[in-house]
């Protein structure tokens, strides 16, 4: 019994590594700033662009769109920060509208503006800084 | 790289907002000009800026009462805009030439629309229409689903007829401006090619303070406004 579950989580591990490069989703990571009047935590902001995704552009839409949210980083001074979110490398501009059609957040106004956009985490981190 | 502009923004008075942090913001988003057209009943903000135009949105309820305001406020400002919604004063501020920008003709809610006539008359006076987008961004479901109908449809007569069209963000205070590219991401959600929404945002609005599409006659612009160094106008 042991054994047999030993070998599918070997075979999802397997499968989880190994895929191979060419077959890998292409993926681009927006680097975003948000101001709002007031301090908006992680799940809030996330909550609110999945809503904006999924009253934009439905369920379909949404899961073609693949977002993550990678980095949340709250600025110390004032009530705005920046973080990165993953999005599918052709759906950068549906993405970035629905970021824009976002307005409040717990009842306090928020503006999100995407800064720049990567290819890979490394490069994003960099124009985060 | 193209200048951006936002013709219509609303600052003190009307607003908590003053104008400045509103340029600020403008600026900082990547914007060269925003021009602050308050609701003339409310009229008042002058800032004492460059890079920041004048101007005043005519909010009429009736056409001789927009008449009237327009014949007072012409040549004063830099951006002439009038209140639209209602299909009598879309009519009659397309007619006039002396009208730089139609406001949401379809209205902040609902109400009026354009059609191919005020489209062709649209183009002859040179009055711009405005893709009012903060229209899109505060409304959801349903209610958004029909502004984008309307401006798609706006959109189809602007292009046959080539009449000027800008996009504005309608702005009352600092978290309602959104950056050119995301302009141009919310002007793709009602069909606007990316070409044609960067024009939208730094062309016409050019040509709005310029008075390009006006009649020599008729041209009243501003010694003042200068795009190159652009100065304190009013």
């Amino acid at each position: 019994m042991c054994k047999i579950q030993n070998r599918f989580l070997f075979s999802i591990f397997y499968f989880a590594v190994l895929i191979p490069p060419s077959l890998r989703d292409r993926r681009r990571y927006l680097v975003f700033e948000w101001i709002s009047e007031r301090v908006i935590d992680k799940w809030t902001l996330l909550s609110e662009i999945r809503d904006s995704i999924f009253s934009l552009y439905g369920d379909v839409g949404a899961s073609e769109s693949k977002i993550r949210l990678i980095e949340y980083a709250n600025a110390e001074d004032t009530d705005g920060g920046m973080g990165i979110l993953r999005c599918a490398h052709d759906k950068v501009e549906e993405v970035r509208a629905a970021l824009a059609c976002i307005h409040s957040a717990n009842e306090a106004r928020l503006s999100i503006r995407v800064i720049g956009i990567s290819g890979t985490i490394k490069g994003a981190t960099r124009l985060l800084r | 790289m193209s200048k951006f502009f936002d013709l219509n923004v609303h600052a003190y008075p009307e607003t908590e907002v003053p104008a400045e942090e509103l340029l600020r913001a403008a600026k900082r988003y990547g914007y060269t000009g925003i021009a602050i057209t308050n609701h003339d009943d409310t009229v008042g903000s002058e800032l004492k800026s460059n890079f920041c135009f004048s101007g005043i949105e005519i909010r009429a309820n009736s056409v001789e009462n927009l008449k009237r305001r327009i014949k007072l406020y012409h040549g004063k400002v830099a951006v002439l805009a009038v209140h639209g919604g209602n299909d009598k004063i879309n009519r009659a501020a397309l007619e006039d030439h002396r009208v730089d920008v139609l406001a949401h003709p379809s209205g902040e809610k609902r109400g009026g629309a354009l059609n191919h006539v005020l489209a062709k008359l649209a183009a002859k006076n040179g009055v711009a229409i405005e893709f009012n987008l903060n229209a899109i961004i505060n409304s959801r479901k349903g209610e958004r689903a029909r502004v984008l109908l309307k401006m798609r449809s706006h959109l189809k007569l602007v292009r046959k007829y080539k009449a000027p069209m800008i996009l504005t963000s309608n702005a009352c205070s600092i978290y309602d401006l959104r950056a050119p590219r995301e302009m141009i991401a919310l002007a793709s959600l009602f069909g606007m090619e990316r070409e044609e929404a960067t024009s939208a945002l730094s062309d016409f609005p050019q040509g709005i303070l310029e008075k390009r599409w006006k009649k020599e006659n008729d041209v009243v612009v501003l010694k003042n406004v200068n795009l190159e160094s652009p100065r304190k106008s009013v």
